[in-house]
């Protein structure tokens, strides 16, 4: 039975899947971001940027290996860790 | 009790507040106040336990509790009808000093039987800099008059000597008298209708019907919670102050019916006034819960009890006297607020049922930028530019947000005319509008957030001065959800003119036709004075979902309506114009190129 983990996101038979392909991306017991595609954008580099942005900051951009579809996105220093975010399945 | 009864009871309850907050506006003479609405009034029960909450600025209703509680404890036994306590000290309940309590007993039958509360940022507190926020102030004790709770009106009588020391501490004391004067109608007006209220049903049955609400609050929230899903959500969120780094982390645990707020791992406080004390804290992530997940839930005691807060001390979001705090209410409370609605958005959309509630950050960061100086008719005048509650809204799952719509503490939060400003200081306005690239990418764009530029105007002494308490400016804040993009960024920008202006160059529309050095600013006082400029722009909300799943016709009317860029349509959203037609084969190749270089690790140029 399908649960949703969020917008672009669900869980069925013990894996998390992407709601774009219905691929499944890793086991609800891992964390799915290390298994997924994740492309970084300086956030300087964005339309928009303000003329005081720090250089160091970047858009992390977690998406399905599959589709390309976007599944997250998350704001970060690069020393920082990703935002573990677990619906409990 | 009958139904009809507790319900007439409770729509009572509404009224009062609704009623106390006209009065407050209506008596304020300060566009902040009543413009603004930089404002809250609520009632609380005869423990000083959160009844009924009002609109304003959210994250006051549980320190107004606390503030209520500690003049409970600091005055036991002397309090007495027609009795009114001042509290602004941000390590007893107050956020920070400018935000002043006023908090009135209210007796029936010689008992206590509730409380009401209200508070407005005054014009001024007599911290270092004016108007409260005090990017100066090292410590708490320059930050102003703090009172961890005093009696200003007595028996219905006024404490003259009170009344005249606090005024003698502040710059502005007429604007200030009637910041307090307005308050004081306030709670005059609440505790009017409420003893109307309880003559008419007796106090027994306004009693009853008051704990029945507290009960049923705490029912329909738990009954919330248990229909979502378990599980934990973080938030980061990153403030600058100069070139210090400082983070909120927000791990949130949902088990049952119960929420858990941790805040372990947030920064330890800060040498600036940018910390809040626990209570602040507290406050901050209620002001996205109650309209996020009680929106149909009177806002009382009942709400808070399903909740708990783990706020180490020492750190931002918990700090130790005699750590300042006076930007507190744009700084981390602010943060708090960001990441608590990041995390209660995300469990909404872990819910079938809930999705549709679900939203991105809205409106991250404000500016607060307060001027100060003689105006056109030679008196002082310290006041806030009001476009900081202009606000954007965050992107919904279903719908972008609201351009310029407000902020999610503030259910009720807006700016002030350009006239009203005008006429308030020597200053004009060059331009003022929505800002393009603000609102966060996504299949549902965060609202746009704006731009604006003033220039001394008909000014006495030259041009006037402003604090500046300007975080925002390198770290996005207005967090995307689902794949959304977060908003943009503030930035504030202090134009030097050149030594020789041409008339038509004071009526600069844009930042890049305004002549002169531009010098980013962010943290201080400046004068702005002559011919020069002061530019600012502020974030837009964040945005939910794939901006490659954004309809092309919705890329162009955006467009088409200046809250995009050509390049954000290409680069963002992969929709090509030619010419400003749309090239549908292009746009194709592009969305499918982007899409490509998703799977490709590394850092995109």
């Amino acid at each position: 039975m399908k649960q949703r983990i969020s917008t672009t996101l669900f869980a069925e038979n013990g894996q998390i899947c992407c709601v774009s392909c219905s691929a499944p991306l890793a086991s609800t017991n891992e964390r799915w971001k290390e298994k997924v595609a994740l492309s970084t954008i300086p956030v300087a580099a964005l339309p928009g940027a303000g003329s005081n942005i720090e250089s160091r900051v970047v858009l992390r951009r977690f998406s399905c290996p599959h589709c390309g579809h976007l599944l997250d996105t998350e704001t970060a220093l690069p020393e920082d860790p990703f935002l573990e975010d677990v619906v409990e399945v | 009790m009958d139904p009809v009864t507790f319900s007439i009871i409770r729509h009572r309850l509404f009224r009062v507040v609704e009623e106390a907050v006209i009065t407050l506006k209506h008596v304020s003479g300060s566009a902040i106040t009543n413009e603004g609405h930089d404002l809250m009034v609520s009632l609380y029960e005869a423990d000083g336990s959160l009844l009924m909450g009002g609109v304003g600025f959210l994250h006051h209703l549980t320190s107004a509790a606390e503030a209520c509680k500690a003049i409970i404890r600091k005055f036991e036994g002397r309090i007495g009808e027609g009795d009114l306590f001042l509290l602004n000290d941000p390590y007893t309940a107050a956020l920070h000093t400018s935000d002043i309590y006023l908090v009135s007993p209210i007796h029936h039958g010689g008992k206590l039987v509730a409380w009401s509360a209200c508070f407005v940022h005054v014009s001024d507190i007599g911290a270092m800099n004016p108007g409260g926020f005090a990017p100066d102030a090292q410590d708490i004790f320059t930050e102003g008059f703090s009172s961890p709770g005093i009696k200003l009106i007595e028996g219905g009588e006024l404490r003259q000597d009170v009344w005249d020391t606090i005024l003698n501490m502040v710059r502005s004391p007429e604007m200030v008298a009637l910041d307090l004067r307005s308050m004081i109608a306030c709670n005059n007006v609440a505790r009017e209708r409420m003893l109307a209220l309880i003559e008419k049903y007796s106090a027994q049955t306004v009693d009853a019907a008051c704990k029945m609400l507290v009960e049923q609050s705490e029912a329909r929230l738990r009954e919330r919670l248990r229909e979502l899903p378990d599980g934990q959500w973080q938030s980061r969120q990153y403030l600058e102050v100069n070139d210090e780094i400082y983070k909120v982390l927000l791990n949130m645990r949902k088990s049952g019916d119960t929420l858990t707020f941790d805040f372990t791992g947030s920064s330890p406080q800060s040498k600036y006034g940018v910390n809040c004390s626990r209570w602040a804290s507290l406050g901050g992530l209620f002001a996205p819960l109650f309209p996020l997940l009680c929106y149909d839930i009177v806002w009382n005691e009942g709400v808070i009890k399903p909740i708990k807060m783990i706020a180490p001390e020492g750190t931002i979001v918990n700090c130790t006297r005699p750590a300042p705090v006076s930007v507190a209410t744009v700084g981390a409370i602010q943060s708090v607020n960001n990441a608590a609605c990041s995390v209660i958005g995300k469990m909404l959309a872990a819910s079938e049922k809930y999705a549709d509630e679900a939203t991105a950050v809205w409106h991250a960061n404000h500016f607060a930028i307060f001027m100060f100086g003689n105006n056109q008719r030679g008196r002082l005048a310290i006041g806030i530019l009001t476009e900081c509650f202009a606000g954007a809204g965050g992107a919904r799952t279903f719908a972008d947000g609201v351009d310029l719509g407000g902020e999610m503490p503030n259910p009720i939060s807006r700016m002030a005319n350009v006239e009203t400003i005008e006429a308030q200081f020597p200053i004009r306005y060059l331009f003022r509008r929505r800002l393009k690239d603000s609102g966060g990418p996504g299949e549902y764009r965060g609202g746009a957030g704006g731009e604006m530029a003033i220039v001394a105007h008909d000014a006495p002494d030259g041009g006037i001065h402003y604090v500046m308490s300007g975080k925002g400016t390198k770290f996005p804040q207005s967090e995307g959800l689902g794949g959304g993009y977060p908003g943009g960024v503030n930035d504030y920008m202090w134009v030097h003119a050149p030594g020789e202006m041409h008339n038509a160059d004071r009526f600069a529309q844009s930042l890049a036709t305004i002549p002169g050095e531009g010098e980013p600013i962010s943290w201080g006082v400046f004068p702005l004075m002559g011919d020069d400029a002061l530019y600012v722009r502020w974030n837009g909300g964040g945005g939910i979902g794939d901006p490659l799943d954004r309809p092309v016709a919705k890329v162009l009317a955006d467009i088409e309506t200046g809250l995009i860029s050509e390049q954000a349509a290409s680069d963002v959203y992969g929709v090509v114009r030619k010419a400003t037609v749309l090239d549908e084969v292009a746009t194709r190749a592009k969305r499918a190129a982007l899409r490509q270089s998703r799977l490709i690790a590394g850092v995109a140029q």
